[in-house]
């Protein structure tokens, strides 16, 4: 056997993107933002008088960062953490000749690119099913300038402050052979998420932050943006460490 | 820390771990040398695994040193790994991915050519299943897949923990094969876990027997084998009077069924211990029907050292 370099990074990225091909994961990825999409579209059908593109899109950004975000995020990070659990392939991955960091910061990456492609799908998608329904119903076709670039940048920023939940998520999914703890603490976050919206504390919940983006109140949604981009750096920082260092034992 | 002991492959000095309050390895000094095919042997629980796991850097020790290809494995785990092939326990398959590609995942991580996954299948003669999902493969193949993958990039050691777990006796005889001529044709050295004692006792060139967490046998087979005696069973027409008599004059026998077990020292030259009973019986009006030697199996190698109370 001759001695070969270390594998790069981006390596171990493209082998977590291979693991992905025909999995649930990517199932998900697209399903929940076509349930958006199309819950916008009957929502629209069954208005008494036609609504601004405006409001449309931003109704979309709603459910999208109040619910859906941190339900798919639960889902989505327990089914990549599960590729690994479900065939019990740590030993064989954290014996291999390369950093451990390699192996979990690659997930990392994998989980934000899915939901960014997640968010990247619903602004694609929320825009179509207004036109659809418009031209389904031609009398509750949607008014106002169809301003794309703000209801990208919302959903931009809501991607942003989204990631202390991912990365809270993820570690507790990745910690966890089981589903449960993941989904107990996803299902709880975005139950106290849902149920204390406006709570002052609510805006330090990390289930909270993403839908603190429409906050009316500038500064809030500043606050929480950072609070979810600097918090998820963090988090994401702390977990390859710890992860890296920690023990396996089935 | 670079340890340069040419002929050993595998090493470890005073290996130890604890779970909690449990000793899993106890003080474990190992040596497998290089080009052996080493059978790790031991009941369930009695640390084959935490062993093994040691080894590949899974799992750190709580004292002692473990070199592998001469590499201190706490030191510099990715170097030391670079030189192991494993199949484990829990192959760690993809389901939702088909054979070559499961091989193809771990060859780009490990930073080798697209070659080695058809020479790999080829080795272990999966060739023809690779394109099928792992979901709807045997547990035979997905053992055959397993030492493929651990075969990529020929590395010098393997470690097989239970490798004929799930084979047909065809499978078996096939692995069995392909370990045998490793050593010889790779220079490869194997280290092979397993309960099934008569599979190793064909294979294996050097055992390790664990009990309770330490090593209490190691060596070349032929050669303890050597050490513990030698048997032999006589057919006669009288056991109980063929038995008392040879008690009488100091030989170590003992009954099976219409058998006579006569167990001759290391020491002593077979051929005339015998020769020296058979002539005592037949003095005494005893009929033999038949003397056939018994080689010492692994087996009983095994339960003497692995069960010594029993």
């Amino acid at each position: 056997m001759t001695t070969l370099p270390t594998p790069a990074f981006t390596t171990a990225l493209a082998v977590e993107a291979c693991k992905l091909r025909r999995s649930l994961a990517l199932l998900l990825a697209g399903v929940a933002p076509l349930l958006i999409a199309v819950f916008v579209f009957f929502n629209l059908l069954q208005m008494r008088k036609p609504m601004p593109w405006t409001m449309a899109l931003q109704s979309a950004v709603g459910i999208w960062a109040f619910f859906m975000l941190p339900m798919s995020v639960t889902a989505l990070t327990a089914l990549i953490a599960h590729t690994e659990h479900g065939p019990r392939s740590w030993d064989y991955l954290r014996a291999l000749p390369l950093p451990r960091w390699h192996v979990y910061a690659a997930k990392v990456v994998c989980a934000l690119a899915i939901v960014a492609g997640m968010s990247l799908l619903l602004a694609l998608l929320a825009p179509l099913s207004v036109q659809l329904a418009g031209g389904w119903a031609p009398a509750l076709a949607a008014t106002g300038p169809r301003d794309i670039a703000p209801f990208l940048l919302l959903l931009g920023r809501v991607f942003v402050a989204a990631w202390l939940l991912i990365a809270m998520q993820l570690w507790v999914a990745l910690r966890h052979a089981s589903f449960v703890p993941a989904l107990a603490v996803g299902i709880g976050g975005t139950f106290f998420a849902v149920v204390a919206t406006s709570a002052k504390i609510g805006m330090l919940l990390p289930w909270q932050l993403p839908v603190n983006q429409l906050a009316s109140d500038p500064q809030r949604a500043q606050l929480t943006l950072l609070l979810g981009a600097l918090g998820g750096v963090t988090v994401f920082v702390l977990m390859l460490w710890r992860m890296g260092r920690r023990e396996v034992i089935n | 820390m670079l340890r340069t002991h040419p002929t050993l492959a595998i090493e470890t000095q005073g290996l130890t771990r604890r779970f909690g309050q449990q000793l899993a390895v106890d003080g474990i000094s190992m040596h497998v040398p290089a080009r052996s095919i080493y059978g790790f042997l031991g009941r369930n629980g009695a640390g084959k695994t935490t062993t093994i796991k040691l080894l590949l850097g899974l799992l750190q020790a709580d004292a002692g040193c473990a070199w592998v290809a001469g590499i201190d494995i706490a030191q510099h785990r990715q170097a030391a790994a670079r030189k192991i092939g494993a199949l484990l326990e829990a192959h760690g398959f993809y389901g939702n991915l088909s054979g070559r590609e499961n091989l193809d995942l771990c060859r780009r991580l490990l930073g080798l050519p697209t070659s080695e996954i058809d020479r790999v299948l080829d080795v272990t003669d999966m060739a023809a299943h690779a394109r099928k999902r792992v979901a709807d493969f045997s547990l035979g193949m997905r053992q055959r897949l397993g030492l493929a993958r651990a075969m990529l990039g020929a590395p010098p050691i393997l470690m097989l923990d239970e490798p004929t777990n799930g084979l047909d006796p065809d499978g078996i005889a096939d692995m069995r094969t392909l370990l045998r001529a490793l050593p010889e044709r790779a220079g490869t050295t194997v280290l092979v876990s397993s309960h099934l004692l008569g599979e190793v006792e064909q294979i294996a060139t050097h055992i390790g027997i664990l009990n309770q967490g330490r090593l209490v046998l190691e060596g070349a087979l032929a050669a303890l084998k050597a050490e513990v005696g030698h048997e032999v069973a006589l057919a006669v027409g009288d056991p109980e009077r063929a038995c008392a008599l040879a008690h009488a004059k100091g030989f170590a026998v003992s009954r099976d069924a219409d058998a006579l077990i006569a167990r001759f020292a290391a020491s002593e030259n077979p051929r005339d211990a015998t020769a020296a009973l058979t002539r005592l019986l037949c003095l005494e009006g005893v009929d033999i029907h038949a003397v056939t030697p018994r080689q010492h199996s692994l087996e009983a190698l095994y339960h003497r050292n692995a069960h010594p109370a029993q």
